[in-house]
Protein backbone atom coordinates (compact mmCIF):
# COMPACT_ATOMS: atom_id res chain seq x y z
CA UNK A 1 0.00 0.00 0.00
CA UNK A 2 3.04 2.45 0.58
CA UNK A 3 4.44 1.42 -2.10
CA UNK A 4 2.05 2.35 -4.18
CA UNK A 5 1.01 5.58 -2.94
CA UNK A 6 4.83 6.45 -3.23
CA UNK A 7 4.97 5.82 -6.48
CA UNK A 8 2.14 7.75 -7.88
CA UNK A 9 3.85 10.78 -6.30
CA UNK A 10 6.59 9.80 -8.73
CA UNK A 11 6.20 10.90 -12.22
CA UNK A 12 4.06 8.25 -13.70
CA UNK A 13 6.75 6.41 -16.46
CA UNK A 14 6.21 3.53 -18.68
CA UNK A 15 9.37 1.37 -19.98
CA UNK A 16 9.22 2.29 -23.62
CA UNK A 17 11.67 -0.43 -24.56
CA UNK A 18 10.15 -3.10 -25.65
CA UNK A 19 7.58 -1.96 -27.66
CA UNK A 20 10.63 0.31 -29.48
CA UNK A 21 12.86 -3.04 -30.18
CA UNK A 22 9.71 -3.79 -31.91
CA UNK A 23 9.39 -1.35 -33.31
CA UNK A 24 13.09 -1.09 -34.68
CA UNK A 25 12.70 -4.78 -35.88
CA UNK A 26 9.80 -3.55 -37.97
CA UNK A 27 11.50 -1.22 -39.46
CA UNK A 28 14.65 -3.37 -40.13
CA UNK A 29 12.43 -5.83 -41.42
CA UNK A 30 10.37 -3.29 -44.11
CA UNK A 31 13.53 -1.80 -44.63
CA UNK A 32 15.36 -4.63 -45.69
CA UNK A 33 12.06 -5.85 -48.16
CA UNK A 34 11.31 -2.75 -49.33
CA UNK A 35 11.83 -3.04 -53.27
CA UNK A 36 10.96 0.34 -55.25
CA UNK A 37 10.70 -1.43 -58.55
CA UNK A 38 7.90 0.04 -60.69
CA UNK A 39 7.78 -1.48 -63.77
CA UNK A 40 6.94 0.92 -66.75
CA UNK A 41 5.40 -1.34 -69.74
CA UNK A 42 1.77 -1.73 -72.24
CA UNK A 43 -0.65 -3.72 -71.08
CA UNK A 44 -1.62 -6.62 -72.73
CA UNK A 45 -4.84 -6.89 -71.21
CA UNK A 46 -8.02 -7.19 -73.40
CA UNK A 47 -10.70 -4.46 -72.00
CA UNK A 48 -13.83 -6.32 -72.10
CA UNK A 49 -16.09 -4.07 -70.66
CA UNK A 50 -14.76 -1.18 -72.82
CA UNK A 51 -17.33 -0.50 -75.69
CA UNK A 52 -19.85 -3.43 -75.16
CA UNK A 53 -22.07 -1.78 -77.76
CA UNK A 54 -19.11 -1.31 -80.11
CA UNK A 55 -18.55 -4.92 -80.03
CA UNK A 56 -21.59 -5.91 -81.38
CA UNK A 57 -20.94 -4.65 -84.76
CA UNK A 58 -17.16 -5.37 -85.14
CA UNK A 59 -17.71 -8.93 -86.22
CA UNK A 60 -14.94 -10.18 -88.49
CA UNK A 61 -13.59 -6.76 -89.05
CA UNK A 62 -9.90 -6.48 -87.33
CA UNK A 63 -6.89 -4.69 -89.19
CA UNK A 64 -4.28 -7.47 -89.07
CA UNK A 65 -0.64 -6.59 -88.52
CA UNK A 66 1.69 -10.20 -89.50
CA UNK A 67 5.44 -10.28 -88.74
CA UNK A 68 7.10 -12.99 -90.40
CA UNK A 69 10.00 -14.84 -88.87
CA UNK A 70 12.52 -12.61 -90.30
CA UNK A 71 10.50 -9.66 -88.50
CA UNK A 72 9.61 -7.82 -91.39
CA UNK A 73 6.40 -6.54 -90.94
CA UNK A 74 3.31 -7.34 -93.65
CA UNK A 75 0.50 -5.22 -93.89
CA UNK A 76 -2.10 -5.85 -96.26
CA UNK A 77 -0.03 -7.79 -98.33
CA UNK A 78 3.02 -5.43 -98.40
CA UNK A 79 6.16 -5.68 -96.24
CA UNK A 80 6.35 -2.09 -94.14
CA UNK A 81 8.86 -0.33 -92.18
CA UNK A 82 8.08 -1.07 -88.45
CA UNK A 83 7.74 2.58 -87.80
CA UNK A 84 5.19 3.28 -90.42
CA UNK A 85 2.69 0.90 -89.03
CA UNK A 86 0.90 3.96 -86.74
CA UNK A 87 0.04 5.75 -89.96
CA UNK A 88 -1.15 2.73 -91.73
CA UNK A 89 -3.30 1.37 -88.66
CA UNK A 90 -4.81 4.98 -88.45
CA UNK A 91 -5.67 5.63 -92.17
CA UNK A 92 -7.53 1.94 -92.07
CA UNK A 93 -9.01 2.98 -88.69
CA UNK A 94 -10.58 6.36 -90.65
CA UNK A 95 -12.24 3.80 -93.23
CA UNK A 96 -13.31 1.40 -90.15
CA UNK A 97 -13.44 2.76 -86.47
CA UNK A 98 -14.82 -0.35 -84.82
CA UNK A 99 -11.91 -2.37 -86.80
CA UNK A 100 -9.95 -4.00 -83.74
CA UNK A 101 -6.29 -4.76 -84.37
CA UNK A 102 -4.27 -8.05 -84.56
CA UNK A 103 -1.01 -8.39 -84.44
CA UNK A 104 0.41 -11.88 -85.56
CA UNK A 105 3.76 -12.54 -84.77
CA UNK A 106 5.73 -15.04 -86.59
CA UNK A 107 7.95 -17.44 -83.47
CA UNK A 108 10.94 -16.28 -84.50
CA UNK A 109 10.73 -12.92 -84.61
CA UNK A 110 11.98 -10.66 -82.59
CA UNK A 111 10.39 -9.51 -79.38
CA UNK A 112 11.53 -5.85 -80.00
CA UNK A 113 9.77 -5.50 -83.21
CA UNK A 114 6.54 -7.32 -82.01
CA UNK A 115 6.49 -4.36 -79.20
CA UNK A 116 7.25 -1.63 -81.69
CA UNK A 117 4.09 -2.78 -83.81
CA UNK A 118 1.96 -2.66 -80.77
CA UNK A 119 3.56 0.54 -79.58
CA UNK A 120 2.67 1.61 -82.76
CA UNK A 121 -1.11 0.83 -82.82
CA UNK A 122 -1.57 2.27 -79.25
CA UNK A 123 0.15 5.16 -80.94
CA UNK A 124 -2.69 5.04 -83.48
CA UNK A 125 -5.21 5.31 -80.56
CA UNK A 126 -5.92 1.06 -80.37
CA UNK A 127 -5.23 0.32 -77.06
CA UNK A 128 -6.32 -3.12 -77.11
CA UNK A 129 -4.58 -4.86 -79.23
CA UNK A 130 -5.16 -8.73 -80.06
CA UNK A 131 -1.45 -11.01 -79.88
CA UNK A 132 -1.43 -14.58 -81.83
CA UNK A 133 1.10 -16.15 -83.26
CA UNK A 134 1.24 -16.45 -86.72
CA UNK A 135 1.77 -20.05 -88.15
CA UNK A 136 3.93 -20.01 -91.56
CA UNK A 137 3.60 -22.63 -93.53
CA UNK B 1 26.10 28.46 -11.81
CA UNK B 2 25.69 26.78 -14.47
CA UNK B 3 28.15 24.51 -12.19
CA UNK B 4 25.22 23.97 -9.55
CA UNK B 5 23.10 23.24 -12.06
CA UNK B 6 25.58 20.15 -14.04
CA UNK B 7 26.40 18.49 -10.79
CA UNK B 8 22.55 18.67 -9.94
CA UNK B 9 21.76 16.77 -12.95
CA UNK B 10 24.54 14.46 -12.46
CA UNK B 11 22.95 13.44 -8.93
CA UNK B 12 19.18 12.63 -11.07
CA UNK B 13 19.54 9.23 -13.08
CA UNK B 14 21.07 10.38 -16.75
CA UNK B 15 18.44 10.51 -19.30
CA UNK B 16 17.65 11.49 -22.70
CA UNK B 17 14.42 12.33 -24.02
CA UNK B 18 13.69 9.93 -26.56
CA UNK B 19 10.78 11.10 -28.05
CA UNK B 20 12.11 12.83 -31.31
CA UNK B 21 14.15 9.82 -31.84
CA UNK B 22 10.93 7.82 -31.13
CA UNK B 23 8.85 10.44 -33.54
CA UNK B 24 11.38 9.59 -36.43
CA UNK B 25 11.39 6.12 -36.21
CA UNK B 26 7.44 5.88 -36.52
CA UNK B 27 7.38 7.91 -39.23
CA UNK B 28 10.36 5.50 -41.59
CA UNK B 29 7.87 2.62 -40.16
CA UNK B 30 4.93 3.94 -41.68
CA UNK B 31 6.39 4.99 -44.38
CA UNK B 32 8.20 1.38 -45.45
CA UNK B 33 4.84 -0.74 -44.10
CA UNK B 34 2.61 1.93 -46.70
CA UNK B 35 5.40 1.51 -49.85
CA UNK B 36 6.08 -2.18 -49.50
CA UNK B 37 5.37 -4.17 -51.88
CA UNK B 38 6.43 -7.56 -51.74
CA UNK B 39 6.85 -7.95 -55.89
CA UNK B 40 7.89 -11.23 -57.01
CA UNK B 41 11.13 -10.44 -59.04
CA UNK B 42 12.21 -12.37 -61.58
CA UNK B 43 16.04 -12.50 -60.81
CA UNK B 44 17.27 -11.74 -64.26
CA UNK B 45 18.35 -8.45 -66.05
CA UNK B 46 16.63 -8.24 -69.33
CA UNK B 47 17.50 -5.63 -72.49
CA UNK B 48 13.91 -4.14 -72.50
CA UNK B 49 12.38 -3.27 -75.86
CA UNK B 50 11.74 0.68 -76.65
CA UNK B 51 8.25 1.82 -76.98
CA UNK B 52 6.83 5.38 -76.01
CA UNK B 53 3.54 3.89 -74.34
CA UNK B 54 4.24 2.40 -71.91
CA UNK B 55 2.80 2.87 -68.54
CA UNK B 56 3.41 2.34 -65.25
CA UNK B 57 2.43 -0.52 -64.01
CA UNK B 58 1.48 0.07 -60.23
CA UNK B 59 -0.20 -3.77 -59.54
CA UNK B 60 2.84 -5.75 -60.41
CA UNK B 61 2.97 -8.72 -58.07
CA UNK B 62 4.83 -11.13 -60.33
CA UNK B 63 7.57 -10.87 -62.68
CA UNK B 64 8.12 -13.71 -65.25
CA UNK B 65 11.52 -12.85 -67.38
CA UNK B 66 12.26 -13.90 -71.07
CA UNK B 67 15.85 -14.53 -71.93
CA UNK B 68 17.78 -14.01 -74.77
CA UNK B 69 18.26 -17.46 -75.38
CA UNK B 70 14.12 -18.72 -74.48
CA UNK B 71 14.83 -19.13 -71.24
CA UNK B 72 12.45 -18.25 -69.08
CA UNK B 73 13.21 -17.11 -65.31
CA UNK B 74 10.58 -16.33 -62.60
CA UNK B 75 11.00 -15.75 -58.59
CA UNK B 76 14.62 -15.89 -58.91
CA UNK B 77 14.77 -19.69 -60.57
CA UNK B 78 15.00 -20.66 -64.14
CA UNK B 79 11.59 -22.07 -65.24
CA UNK B 80 10.62 -24.68 -67.52
CA UNK B 81 8.52 -22.74 -70.51
CA UNK B 82 5.63 -24.97 -70.23
CA UNK B 83 5.48 -24.82 -66.20
CA UNK B 84 5.38 -21.09 -66.71
CA UNK B 85 1.20 -21.47 -66.32
CA UNK B 86 1.38 -23.55 -62.92
CA UNK B 87 3.99 -21.26 -61.25
CA UNK B 88 1.98 -17.93 -61.94
CA UNK B 89 -0.80 -19.61 -60.65
CA UNK B 90 1.13 -20.42 -57.38
CA UNK B 91 2.79 -17.03 -57.15
CA UNK B 92 -0.66 -15.30 -57.82
CA UNK B 93 -2.63 -17.36 -55.11
CA UNK B 94 -0.38 -14.75 -52.69
CA UNK B 95 -1.43 -11.80 -54.06
CA UNK B 96 -4.31 -12.37 -57.16
CA UNK B 97 -5.30 -8.79 -57.11
CA UNK B 98 -1.75 -8.25 -58.88
CA UNK B 99 -0.73 -8.25 -62.44
CA UNK B 100 2.05 -10.14 -64.17
CA UNK B 101 4.90 -8.06 -66.06
CA UNK B 102 6.93 -9.96 -68.54
CA UNK B 103 10.04 -8.60 -68.89
CA UNK B 104 11.22 -10.13 -72.22
CA UNK B 105 14.45 -9.28 -73.85
CA UNK B 106 14.48 -7.45 -77.04
CA UNK B 107 16.22 -10.08 -78.80
CA UNK B 108 13.66 -13.02 -77.63
CA UNK B 109 11.90 -14.94 -80.07
CA UNK B 110 8.25 -13.31 -80.42
CA UNK B 111 6.77 -16.94 -80.21
CA UNK B 112 8.62 -17.47 -76.67
CA UNK B 113 6.66 -14.26 -75.25
CA UNK B 114 3.56 -15.36 -76.69
CA UNK B 115 3.65 -18.44 -75.34
CA UNK B 116 4.22 -17.54 -72.10
CA UNK B 117 1.56 -14.28 -71.98
CA UNK B 118 -1.17 -17.12 -73.10
CA UNK B 119 -0.19 -19.38 -70.39
CA UNK B 120 -0.26 -15.94 -67.96
CA UNK B 121 -3.98 -15.55 -69.10
CA UNK B 122 -4.68 -19.12 -68.86
CA UNK B 123 -3.53 -18.99 -65.06
CA UNK B 124 -6.40 -16.09 -64.38
CA UNK B 125 -3.66 -12.96 -64.24
CA UNK B 126 -6.06 -9.89 -63.65
CA UNK B 127 -4.13 -8.22 -65.99
CA UNK B 128 -0.26 -8.66 -68.24
CA UNK B 129 1.68 -6.14 -69.56
CA UNK B 130 5.46 -5.86 -71.37
CA UNK B 131 8.11 -4.21 -69.56
CA UNK B 132 9.05 -1.74 -72.06
CA UNK B 133 11.66 1.73 -71.66
CA UNK B 134 10.73 4.84 -72.92
CA UNK B 135 12.70 5.23 -76.19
Amino acid sequence: MAKRIRKSADEAEIDMTPMLDVTFIMLIFFIVTASFTKESGIDLTQSNNDTPLNQQNNKNVSIVIDINGNSEVIMEGRSIDARSVQANVQRLKAENPEANVVVRAAQAAQAQVMVTVVDQARLAGVSGVIISELIER
Amino acid sequence: MANQKFSDRKKEEAEIDMTPMLDVTFIMLIFFIVTASFVKESGITVERPEASTGEKQQRAAVLVAVAEDGSVHMDNQTVDIRAVRANVEKLLSENPQGTVVIQADKRAKAGDVISVMNQIKAAGAEGTAIATVEN
